[in-house]
């Protein structure tokens, strides 16, 4: 049994019920554009509440397992009976209205939501310490996308823009899946000779540790600027480099400049797993006769893993969040989205570019960090 | 760091700052983007740029007093006996933090808080919030266990104790802490522009619509630079608190 924190749940599951009851659940607005008039939640927010401090009191009475699990269900009811209260309310809001009426989720429905996520993820993790919080991810996404499936939903503002753009952001998602896989490969790429030639400390690298510590004080937006500008600049003054597939405008300044930032965090961990290894075992496998590349391979390289994937998950995440800058140099990606939503003060298409983001970012984080964890408990199994 | 290091790393950042503010200046810009074979548009006064600078300044300051005053507060009560079991959930809320970028959070935060500053400064705080919280944290453990007990058996009472011993003993990782977000808070303000702020990211976003490099560079070398002077004027600061301290042990 690990030591929780016992105030986190009712902490939570006293923001849910004020959430339902303080703020608008709803909001009816004539169309996409002007935001809307507030609607309560009524009956079933009270439900979504009362499960949710079920849960709470479940967690905090007593530490046996099967109370914790019960926890779990009843913070996922109250899941369940959100989305319901939700699709249903929208529903019910639009019936009767003109076609271009949005029921949109209002800011009580919103931070309910992510109590109730908290919670459930508390409870998974009370039950189950390792997985928990994956496993509460799972199901709350799996309820979500049954409810989504099945047309419950469908009468939600953020549901009627996702289905008049699904083309669009499926595309953005793509493309942002892209940006940021080969900005982390231009970044591997100079990451990985650059901790190499860290390992033997010498003016050269100090230069590059200087370098790539300055630009992390550039503004990225200036930065994307500068090349943009640049770039403009360099293929003015050579055309034949277009031939290559090189623009001022698109993917190019958006690769360079975010490889530009997830650089640092790189050159950095991946010095430090390097170095990870005690100098008597470096002594031994000397001794046993290693070439120094089988000493980077089958030593440094081993025992520096965890060290070098948790680098890779911080420039893994970074570069999810900076490719979003991307849309302003017409990079595309989910960032474009996002600034077509903002100029027009669509805070739906706002929401379909913003969301998909954070889930990468999270996917990504806790993807990683599973790799990570896999590394030392496959060493701990006997033999 | 040695003090001679210091001051050398205090030395690069300011040069820097000085040669890119030289640049945002239009004559200087000008002749740069004529240089490069480029069409240059209208170019933003000098005087523009400085009030944008000091509008930039203050937005940063803002964000910057909002996370750290938070963040500094958040870490010394986790690290008080009532406050231990927040830190346990420290490490997921910096994860979950750092998921949703700035430029996403003034994007969500555009249509409820509106146009502005509100967006970027909510940006700035939920951003530098953890950082500073987990630098806290980090810094108050580096106090020797023995130390602490020592001043307890002196007769300092607990609020002596954080006040006398732990916080000069942690002054410099929390101050690097503060140097971190301050910088990034700097850094960050020009994402402002986006939701209406008047940052010196307003000439880039302007230069990007309008295709006008001239502002655009103009407004990339005048931010870069507040950036660098920022990170100087701090370093500057860690150097006095640093022979402060030191001359009182």
């Amino acid at each position: 049994m690990t030591l929780r924190a016992g105030w986190l749940p009712p902490a939570t599951a006293g923001l849910a019920v004020a959430a339902l009851m303080g703020l608008p659940f709803l909001t009816l607005a004539p169309n996409r554009l002007v935001p809307g008039a507030p609607v309560g939640c009524g009956l079933a927010g009270a439900a979504a509440g009362a499960l949710a401090a079920a849960a709470a009191l479940l967690l905090a009475v007593s530490a046996r397992p099967w109370r914790a699990w019960a926890a779990l269900a009843a913070a996922l009811a109250a899941w369940g009976v959100l989305l319901a209260a939700a699709g249903q309310g929208a529903a019910s809001l639009v019936a009767g209205q003109p076609p271009a009426a949005r029921a949109a989720l209002g800011s009580g429905a919103w931070l309910a939501g992510l109590a109730l996520a908290g919670l459930a993820a508390e409870a998974a993790r009370a039950a189950l310490p390792r997985r928990g919080g994956l496993l509460a991810a799972a199901v709350l996404l799996g309820v979500t996308g049954l409810a989504a499936r099945d047309g419950l939903l469908d009468a939600v503002s953020l549901a009627v823009e996702y289905r008049a753009r699904a083309g669009a952001v499926t595309t953005a998602l793509v493309q942002h899946l892209a940006l940021s896989g080969a900005s982390l490969l231009l970044a591997l790429a100079v990451a990985v000779p650059l901790s190499l030639l860290r390992l033997r400390d010498g003016p050269a690298a100090r230069l590059a540790d200087g370098v790539l510590s300055g630009i992390q004080v550039v503004p990225a937006l200036a930065l994307f600027a500068a090349l943009v500008a640049g770039l403009s600049g360099l293929l003015a003054l050579a055309p034949a480099l277009r031939g290559l597939g090189l623009s001022a405008i698109g993917p190019t300044p958006a690769v360079i400049g975010t490889a530009a930032y997830l650089a640092l965090p790189l050159v950095r961990g991946f010095s430090a797993g390097l170095a990870a290894a005690d100098p008597a075992v470096l002594d031994a496998a000397r001794a046993i006769g290693l070439t120094p590349r089988e000493v980077l391979l089958r030593v440094r390289l081993p025992l520096g893993a965890p060290v070098l994937i948790g680098a890779l998950r911080v420039a893994a995440v970074q570069g999810i969040g900076l490719a979003t800058l991307g849309g302003l140099v017409g990079a595309g990606g989910l960032g474009a989205v996002v600034f077509e939503g903002m100029a027009q003060f669509a805070q739906d298409l706002i929401l379909l570019g913003a969301l998909p983001v954070i889930g990468l970012a999270l996917a990504v984080d806790a993807g990683l960090a599973l790799l990570a964890g896999a590394a030392p408990e496959r060493g701990e199994e006997p033999a | 760091m040695t003090r001679r290091a210091l001051t050398g790393r205090i030395l690069a950042p300011l040069l820097l700052a000085v040669g890119l503010a030289v640049l945002s200046l239009p004559e200087v810009a000008g002749f740069v983007v004529r240089a490069l074979g480029l069409q240059a548009g209208t170019p933003v006064p000098a005087g523009r740029l400085a009030w944008l600078a000091r509008h930039h300044l203050a937005l940063a300051l803002a964000g910057f007093a909002l996370a750290g005053g938070a963040g500094l507060a958040l870490g010394i009560l986790a690290t008080r006996a009532a406050g231990a079991s927040l830190r346990a959930t420290l490490d997921t809320l910096a994860a979950a933090a750092q998921a949703a970028p700035p430029v996403v959070v003034v994007a969500l935060a555009l249509p409820v808080l509106g146009f502005g500053a509100p967006p970027i400064l909510l940006a700035l705080a939920a951003y530098g919030l953890m950082p500073v919280m987990r630098g806290t944290v980090g810094a108050l453990a580096t106090v020797p266990e023995e130390v602490r007990r020592a001043a307890t058996a002196l007769g300092l009472t607990p609020a002596q104790r954080l006040w006398r011993v732990e916080l000069p003993l942690a002054a410099g990782p929390i101050l690097e802490a503060l140097r971190v977000v301050l910088v990034l808070a700097v850094a960050t303000t020009a994402v402002g522009a986006l939701a209406g702020a008047q940052t010196l990211g307003t000439p880039i976003v302007v230069g990007l619509q309008t295709q006008n490099t001239l502002a655009l560079i103009q407004g990339a070398a005048a931010a870069a630079a507040l950036a660098f002077l920022a990170d100087a004027v701090w370093l500057g600061v860690m150097r006095v608190v640093g022979r402060v301290v030191g001359g009182r042990a």
